[in-house]
């Protein structure tokens, strides 16, 4: 019993990062209908600057900030110079970020090399705690990736809900060409937009490089595992991409934990069986 | 006022629909419309824009699907068909908004809805030369119409030539009930005589219902005439009765009635 | 274009003539069976209209089952006949494209491109994980080419010209199957689903069909892939490869099959001596700003610039 709890709180963890990792996605998924294929070479930016950062500094507050802030800027960069001058043409947007990941990437793996880098915590979050109860030892840091998580969740929540950049965000979403007439530049709106996300996705990879590592591949690794949550959750709804991490999260652990040989396909199997029965997602908008 | 709001079923109908719903959320795009359709009967439906013929249409064939209600299609009951089986039944349609496969030659078009229709769509052989449905697809481009245009590419098609061929493609296969969704729509004034001219050639062994605005097409090719409002079937008349009454032209400017 | 492809096909029926084995074997067979599992990519954007990534798993599909039932270092499997290796090899391509149809058939666009995506990595860690079938990460090797009434097909003159007739075949296949009527249900889908519906057709068999068929272009590739490399393994059906053959497909241009090869080639040629100019290491950034340059200035690929550099001499000289 003890170890299937072990495991939930794993499950959990996992999620939480999952979720963090996946809401730039799914916000410039769901505001824009833009697949950004470089959102994994966004975060792993990201974190390669919070940990230059966190280096000469030893501050990690700064580094999450220059991290997300390097991230916002080459996001909106892209957004500004390139994929806005083909909004709505879906596959194109698609194929430039491919080229601009792997371009990335590359550029990447040239200046950081092949290396595993691991950002160092500040001090207060390396020691543990011991849950009442089960009186098992939990590891400060995880807790506060999933008081992240939360906080993230909720004020994207607040951001798309409660501010007006939110309200003419989510009209642009609905009726592009109404928002235009009521004399919104889109193009600015779709800018900052980018910049959000990129924002989330660069702050996303300093968590990361934080609680795990990060080396190359590890754009890849999270690109995926963004989509995944995504579409099992529901493209482009924050609380549908709480609920895929928290299944994937739950089901990679629970998998690793029980039947370690096929832990990663579980995670696919949820998603083929969600597609079956629910195409749009858990939480998703039918597709028009 | 209302006519018709008690179902009648009659098996040698061509079409029947007894109590034909359809909600989108709260709103009732079409409500309790019942109607029967004689074989080769001519049918024009009137009604302002939003009244909820085209979804009436959309209904029958199946490309939505029903709130409540029932639709039987040549004394089949069709209600929970999919649109593919309901074609089986000899019930053809034309699309208000042309909807046709722009990367392929009116010929290829034509020709897969004759092998569509007569369920012959799934050899991934190439055609034989002088294979039947070949020689059906060069019978209706003639009809429709369209016989020196066989090799045009449908994307290139004019609107009128469009119109054309989406009632070439109804006409595919032996069609028993037609249903056409405004044919005259955009046509030019010299286009419209010959789409008049075509629609009174018909055989009487085929059914048909026509939505058209133009309202010399509609009352010169029917028989009988429904208004339509706000989703409901609110009453039959013959085009005479319909010429000679405030009906319709209140309900187009918008009276109460 | 008819007379081209078989003017393009003279020309490489009498290359072996001139080129040397290093040609053959590294440039031009590989480029064919490239340019064959770009083919079973092309022919669903082409057809049917979506953009699967799903190809290199086929082709994986078909080349790990050719290694499971031929001799190996593995040490897995049972050897077959060649003959039968093959047929099952595309048998299980085959089925396997279907399969990936019937989970990807409601989607279009993007939607199309994630779905297939997560498959192919979920195929992919698959592989990884499973030893009893997959051998994990290190896969198969040792796998040769089978002689046939003495003939080593492995032997780079012969392999060169199994590769030709596959790709050759493989076209002659799209083409055909193209103007079928499956194949122009298929572009009906593309077209107008509704329609395609409204004329007594279900759309989910004909979609299905679409990525079954894909499916057995793919295996070819594989097929021959796995001879060419005489091995495969995880890294065959990674990320990696699944994005090279989209650059292929993409760089050649998506609207004719012939796309595939002209896309091949350019690829493997600079793979192979572009590359000298800069370093090496850098491949990844050449190609991917070659990608950027292709999608944002010529969207249909090097044969929409072969096709408007015709017309622009066509006008040229009529003028």
């Amino acid at each position: 019993m003890k170890f299937f709890f072990i495991v939930f709180f794993n499950g959990l963890t996992l999620a939480a990062l999952y979720f963090i990792a996946a809401c730039g996605f799914t916000l410039i998924f769901g505001l824009m209908r833009t697949v950004n294929m470089a959102h994994g070479a966004l975060l792993l930016l990201g974190a390669y600057v919070g940990y230059e950062v966190v280096e000469i500094t030893g501050l990690w507050t700064v580094g999450i900030i220059a991290g997300g802030l390097t991230s916002a800027i080459v996001g909106a960069a892209i957004q500004a110079y390139i994929l806005g001058r083909y909004q709505g043409d879906e596959l194109r947007q698609t194929l430039i970020t491919i080229a601009i990941s792997i371009i990335m990437a590359d550029l990447m793996l040239w200046a950081w090399g092949g290396l595993t880098y691991q950002i160092s915590l500040p001090e207060m979050l390396l020691g543990g705690v011991r849950l009442p109860i089960l009186n098992v030892g939990y590891s400060s840091v995880r807790l506060t990736l999933m008081a992240m998580a939360a906080v993230t969740g909720i004020l994207l929540w607040l951001l798309i809900a409660k501010t007006k950049l939110g309200i003419i965000i989510r009209a642009g979403v609905d009726d592009r060409e109404m928002l235009q007439a009521l004399g919104f530049e889109t193009k600015k709106i779709f800018v900052i937009v980018f910049a959000i996300g990129g924002m989330l996705t660069g702050m996303a990879g300093v968590i990361t490089g934080s609680a795990l590592s990060i080396a190359p591949g590890t754009d890849m690794q999270f690109l995926l595992s963004s989509l995944v949550v995504v579409i099992v959750g529901g493209m482009g709804s924050i609380g549908g991409a709480a609920l895929g991490a928290l299944l994937i999260g739950m089901a990679e652990q629970y998998g690793l934990a029980y039947a370690p040989t096929y832990g990663v396909v579980f995670t696919f199997v949820i998603m083929i069986a969600v597609l079956a029965i629910r195409p749009q997602g858990l939480l998703g908008r039918s597709e028009k | 006022m209302s006519v018709t709001n008690t179902p009648t079923s009659n098996d040698g109908d061509a079409l029947s629909l007894q109590g034909v719903t359809r909600r989108f959320g709260s709103f009732v795009a079409v409500e309790n419309f019942n109607m029967s359709i004689k074989t080769g009967e001519r049918r024009a439906i009137l009604g302002s824009n939003g009244a909820g013929k085209t979804t009436l249409f959309n209904l029958v064939t199946g490309d939505l699907a029903l709130s409540a209600g029932n639709i039987k299609i040549e004394g089949v009951e069709s209600s929970k068909l999919p649109t593919y089986k309901r074609i089986k039944s000899g019930i053809r349609r034309t699309y208000q908004h042309a909807l046709l496969f722009d990367g392929l030659t009116v010929r290829e078009t034509l020709f897969l809805s004759s092998v569509g229709i007569h369920n012959r769509w799934q050899s991934f052989l190439p055609i034989k030369k002088n294979n039947k449905y070949q020689a059906e697809a060069e019978m209706l481009a003639k009809k429709a119409g369209l016989f020196s245009l066989l090799d045009a590419l449908v994307g290139n098609l004019s609107h009128g030539q469009k119109r054309q061929l989406e009632i070439g493609i109804a006409l595919s296969g032996d069609p028993k009930i037609i249903l056409f969704d405004e044919p005259a729509a955009g046509l030019s004034p010299a286009e419209r005589p010959v789409l008049t001219e075509l629609l009174l050639s018909l055989p009487k062994t085929i059914s048909v219902i026509l939505i058209e605005h133009d309202m010399d097409i509609a009352l010169e090719t029917s028989e009988i005439v429904s208004v339509m409002h706000n989703g409901k079937h609110l009453l039959e008349r013959t085009p005479e009765e319909i010429v000679h009454s405030d009906i319709v032209r209140d309900i187009y400017v918008g009276k109460k009635q | 274009m008819n007379r081209f492809i078989i003017l393009l096909l003279i020309i490489c029926s009498v290359l072996p003539v001139f080129a040397a084995d290093f040609w053959l074997t590294q440039i031009l067979s590989r480029s064919i069976i490239l340019g064959v599992m770009a083919l079973s990519l092309t022919f669903l954007t082409a057809y049917l209209g979506v953009v699967s990534f799903a190809q290199v798993t086929l082709a994986g599909i078909a080349g790990y089952t050719i290694a499971y039932f031929s001799a190996n270092t593995a040490g897995i499997g049972a050897e077959l006949p060649w003959v039968f290796a093959v047929l099952l090899a595309l048998f299980f391509s085959t089925i396997a494209g279907a399969l990936v149809g019937l989970i990807a058939r409601q989607s279009v666009g993007i939607y199309s491109i994630m779905i297939t995506l997560a498959i192919s990595m979920a195929f992919f860690y698959f592989t990884r994980q499973n030893y009893s079938v997959f051998n994990g990460w290190t896969g198969f090797s040792g796998i040769s080419a089978p002689s046939v009434m003495g003939l080593d097909l492995g032997a780079p003159v012969v392999f060169y010209y199994v590769c030709l007739f596959t790709g050759a075949l493989a076209t002659l296949f799209v083409v055909k199957f193209s103007s079928s009527p499956l194949g122009l249900s298929i572009q009906g889908v593309r077209d107008a689903a509704r329609r395609v519906r409204a004329i007594g057709i279900p759309t989910s068999p004909v979609i299905v069909s679409a990525y079954a068929f894909s499916g057995l272009i793919a295996g070819m590739a594989g097929i021959l892939n796995v001879w060419h490399q005489e091995r495969v393994s995880s890294f065959s059906v990674g990320l990696g490869p699944t994005i090279d053959v989209l650059i292929i497909s993409v760089i050649g241009g998506m609207r004719h099959p012939l796309g595939a090869f002209i896309g091949a080639i350019t690829y493997v040629m600079i793979d192979t001596f572009a590359i000298d100019l800069i370093s090496r290491d850098r491949f990844n950034t050449v190609i991917g700003l070659v990608l950027l340059l292709i999608v944002i200035a010529a969207p249909e690929g090097i044969l929409g610039i072969l096709k408007s550099v015709k017309e622009r001499i066509k006008k040229i000289v009529l003028n």
